[in-house]
């Protein structure tokens, strides 16, 4: 689950609006973040072995019902923010990729329904469909890459780490909202069958994700160079000069079309973890409205800042990185401060 | 609970519900007959303005098979964008030039910095940058407004002079507005496109032994502003001086009579009488065929010159990968034509106690293609195999284009090699110190390797 949705989350403004904050060096950007993640993924998963409770009921055990509730009321609303931006991506990223003219509000209808049916599933279905997507994502992403590889000039990242150090560490800082994973391991824990060495997978597959997220920095940028800042939605860009698309037609939309559903489920497990955590924090069961009036407050803001996605995206990059970093990195770490049950000593 | 209970009803009408979307194009269709998709455009600058003439390709309902017609529509302003709005409002298209494959930008473009020209087309998502780009010489409106016996539409004929296939035999130097800009935007700030030319349907040049692809200049056709690029291709020449004038000075030669040639500007009212041009104009006008073999070169988004045929091929050479190449040399006193296989090559650049040195390799296999004398059966058997003398030739015919080539670069101080950015790409330590003087200050060295084929 962790590759396909690592990578699948980070294919569209990502790439574009990091080789705008860091320029030729934008992998050294990725990889500080990426550095950081892993370690707190691995902290993540570790915690996994040393207890069987959920990460709310270690919040319970240690600092009381109410204040438990708070602060997975508080996750619940990181991953709402967390959401914001890559399905406001979506909206623009189908209205400009998959139609030729100027398509109105309403083709983005299915994905909003799409999002409330699977807002409201269990923890259950998250791993059934990332099982699914798995195979989707490498099929399809492989096309992809096969596709874009003749045109790239690997010389465009030269000379490396010449940006200097405020391109290099302000794009990683500018791009941290993108990084949430160790918070959706937070939401797994005690919620399946931990097994020796699954730590280490976990943290591999994570690493993995995000050695297969620069490969294809590094092939955005080496097509584009300089004016990749200019190219929105880097997945639908990186494959139009393969040579047989001349003759044959856009065959690459077909992987761009499985690609999307891949990015759907990604963006959609912020949701269900947000319902989750909602539902804990109130004590309710009810996911569908839940989940329905998680989307409908979201496309209602997308709708509201319509036609201002540069405001919001410059938004999110100033100030969201804190947020981030309390919900996806402090607190993870945090957690293993608090008393666990299984395997104490 | 009640959920569940409906839940199967819910299910049934979201799936009628995006079926719908999904097969309505999400209620957004587009009626085919009352559509036009822009096919290429020509840009020219007419005073302050841009004047885009789009080709269009309009689908009718037909029995017999023909169901596409071709026509040109004009729109002119500002900005290309200005430009493109009049033609949406002529056409009832949003034209977002996805299916745009060619721009061609005539000969005066070449007044303005051709970023300012093509700026609109790097607007967010405005195009795909897949489009090819060249400049043609006279106006780009009437060139794609010429008859042409290979196509209904020409800019599929032009398309055809710029193809990838003629660009792996190191024949044009076909660029899309990526690579353009990709280059622009480097530290050596060059940019290289094809320069199209139209000739008379079955003329051709005469010398050249073969490079002078062309013709006769079409009838009462590219007349305005042709006396300017017969003087860049005059400038051209004298810059290839250095590798054969003798050859340099018919390109030379072809831009000054094309000069001459300025009668025919009645063709510009033609073609700029707005919308439905198309075929029905060029009912008077001979056929054309077109040639791309020349190459325009800008620096810093400005217009520094017209490479000749052999400047041209030494610069694929360069930065192409080409698969397949003939070159015509002379060794003891015959003249050969070889076909070139297996080429490899590739420049680098190294500072060398104080001073850059750019080496400039190449290797190829060469077999003979054809030789200026009476064939002998029982000769040709054995002269498969090259000679030294032939090999040699063959050398010295390459490197004289390659120096001809850098001579255009220094005197033009338009960086095509891509110098300076390999110096800020390899050593970037030097780069400051040599930017500005690399390409005057340089010493060439030429490792060129042909080997027999056979």
């Amino acid at each position: 689950m962790l590759i396909a949705y690592t990578v699948a989350a980070r294919l569209l403004q990502y790439p574009t609006l990091l080789s705008e904050y860091s320029g030729r060096d934008l992998i050294l950007s990725a990889l500080i973040d990426f550095a950081v993640q892993t370690v707190v993924i691995w902290a993540v998963a570790y915690l996994c072995s040393r207890t069987d409770k959920t990460f709310f009921g270690l919040l319970e055990g240690a600092l009381g019902r109410v204040a438990a509730r708070i602060i997975i009321g508080l996750f619940g609303a990181f991953f709402i923010l967390a959401s914001f931006v890559p399905l406001y991506e979506q909206k623009l990223y189908v209205h400009a990729t998959f139609y030729d003219t100027v398509p109105s509000l309403y083709v983005f209808l299915p994905i909003i329904f799409f999002t409330i049916y699977a807002g409201a599933k269990s923890f259950t279905n998250i791993g059934r469909s990332a099982d699914i997507c798995a195979v989707i994502f490498a099929l399809s992403f492989i096309f992809i890459l096969a596709m874009s590889l003749s045109e790239v000039d690997f010389t465009n990242l030269l000379p490396i780490a010449k940006t200097g150090a405020g391109a290099i560490f302000g794009g990683a800082l500018k791009s941290a909202y993108r990084f949430v994973e160790p918070a959706y391991l937070l939401m797994f824990m005690g919620r399946f069958e931990y097994k020796k060495g699954d730590a280490a997978k976990i943290t591999l597959s994570y690493a993995f994700g995000a050695l297969i997220v620069m490969a294809f920095l590094a092939i955005f940028y080496g097509i584009y160079a300089d004016i990749a800042p200019s190219r929105q939605f880097a997945i639908s860009k990186t494959s139009l000069y393969f040579s047989a698309i001349d003759m044959i037609g856009r065959v690459d939309l077909i992987a761009l079309y499985a690609l999307e559903i891949v990015m759907l489920f990604a963006i959609v497990l912020n949701l269900q973890l947000a319902v989750n955590c909602i539902e804990e924090c109130l004590n309710i069961r009810g996911a569908e409205w839940l989940s329905l009036a998680v989307t409908a407050a979201l496309t209602a803001t997308i709708l509201i800042f319509n036609n201002h996605f540069n405001n919001i995206s410059n938004f999110f990059a100033d100030w969201m990185w804190i947020v981030t970093v309390v919900f996806a990195t402090l607190l993870p770490l945090c957690a293993h401060a608090l008393p666990r049950r299984k395997n104490e000593n | 609970m009640r959920i569940k209970r409906y839940s199967f009803v819910i299910f049934w009408l979201l799936i009628i519900a995006l079926s719908a979307l999904y097969f309505t194009n999400d209620f957004g269709l587009v009626d085919i007959h009352k559509t036009a998709i822009i096919a290429a455009v020509g840009v020219d600058v007419e005073g302050e303005e841009v004047q885009v003439t789009a080709q269009l390709a309009v689908p009718k309902p037909s029995q017999s098979g023909e169901n596409v017609e071709y026509t040109e529509v004009q729109g002119s302003g500002e900005t290309i964008a200005d430009a493109l709005n009049e033609i949406n409002a002529k056409t009832g298209f949003y034209p977002k030039l996805q299916f745009c494959k060619l721009i061609l930008l005539g000969d005066s473009c070449q007044k303005r910095n051709i970023f300012q020209v093509l700026g609109c087309f790097y607007r967010k998502n405005y195009s795909e940058l897949t489009a090819l780009v060249a400049m043609c010489k006279g106006k780009a409106s009437e060139m794609l407004s010429m008859p042409v016996p290979t196509s209904d539409m020409n800019s599929t004929a032009i398309q055809r002079v710029l193809a990838e296939e003629l660009k792996k035999s190191a024949n044009v130097s076909s660029v899309s507005l990526k690579d353009i800009a990709v280059d622009n935007f480097s530290k050596s700030a060059a940019v290289y496109m094809p320069y199209v030319e139209a000739n008379k349907q079955g003329t051709s040049a005469a010398g050249g032994d073969g490079d002078n692809v062309g013709g006769e200049p079409p009838q009462g056709s590219q007349g305005g502003s042709q006396g300017e690029s017969g003087s860049q291709g005059g400038g051209s020449g004298e810059s290839g001086g250095g590798s054969g004038g003798g050859e340099s000075g018919g390109s030379g030669g072809s831009g000054s009579s094309g000069g001459g040639g300025s009668g025919g500007s009645g063709g510009s009212g033609e073609s700029g009488g707005g919308s439905g041009g198309g075929s029905s104009d060029n009912a008077g006008q001979s056929p054309v065929e077109f040639t791309a073999r020349k190459t325009a070169i800008f620096s810093g988004g400005e217009f520094r010159g017209i490479l000749d045929e052999r400047q041209s091929f030494a610069l694929d050479l360069i930065k192409n990968d080409i698969r397949l190449a003939v070159l015509p040399c002379d060794a003891g006193g015959l003249h050969y034509t070889l076909g070139l296989k297996g080429l490899g090559g590739g420049s680098k650049i190294k500072i060398e106690d104080g001073k850059p040195r750019l080496t400039l390799k190449f290797s190829a296999n060469a077999q003979i293609a054809g030789v200026k004398k009476v064939v002998d059966p029982d000769e040709t058997a054995s002269d498969d195999v090259l000679s030294p003398e032939v090999i040699e030739g063959a050398k010295r015919e390459i490197e004289g284009r390659f120096q001809s080539l850098i001579e255009v670069c220094r005197e033009k101080n338009c960086d095509l090699l891509g110098v300076k950015n390999m110096i800020f790409k390899f050593d970037n330590k030097n780069f400051d110190e040599f930017a500005d003087s690399v390409l005057g200050e340089m010493k060439v060295q030429y490792k060129i390797d042909i080997k027999s084929a056979n």
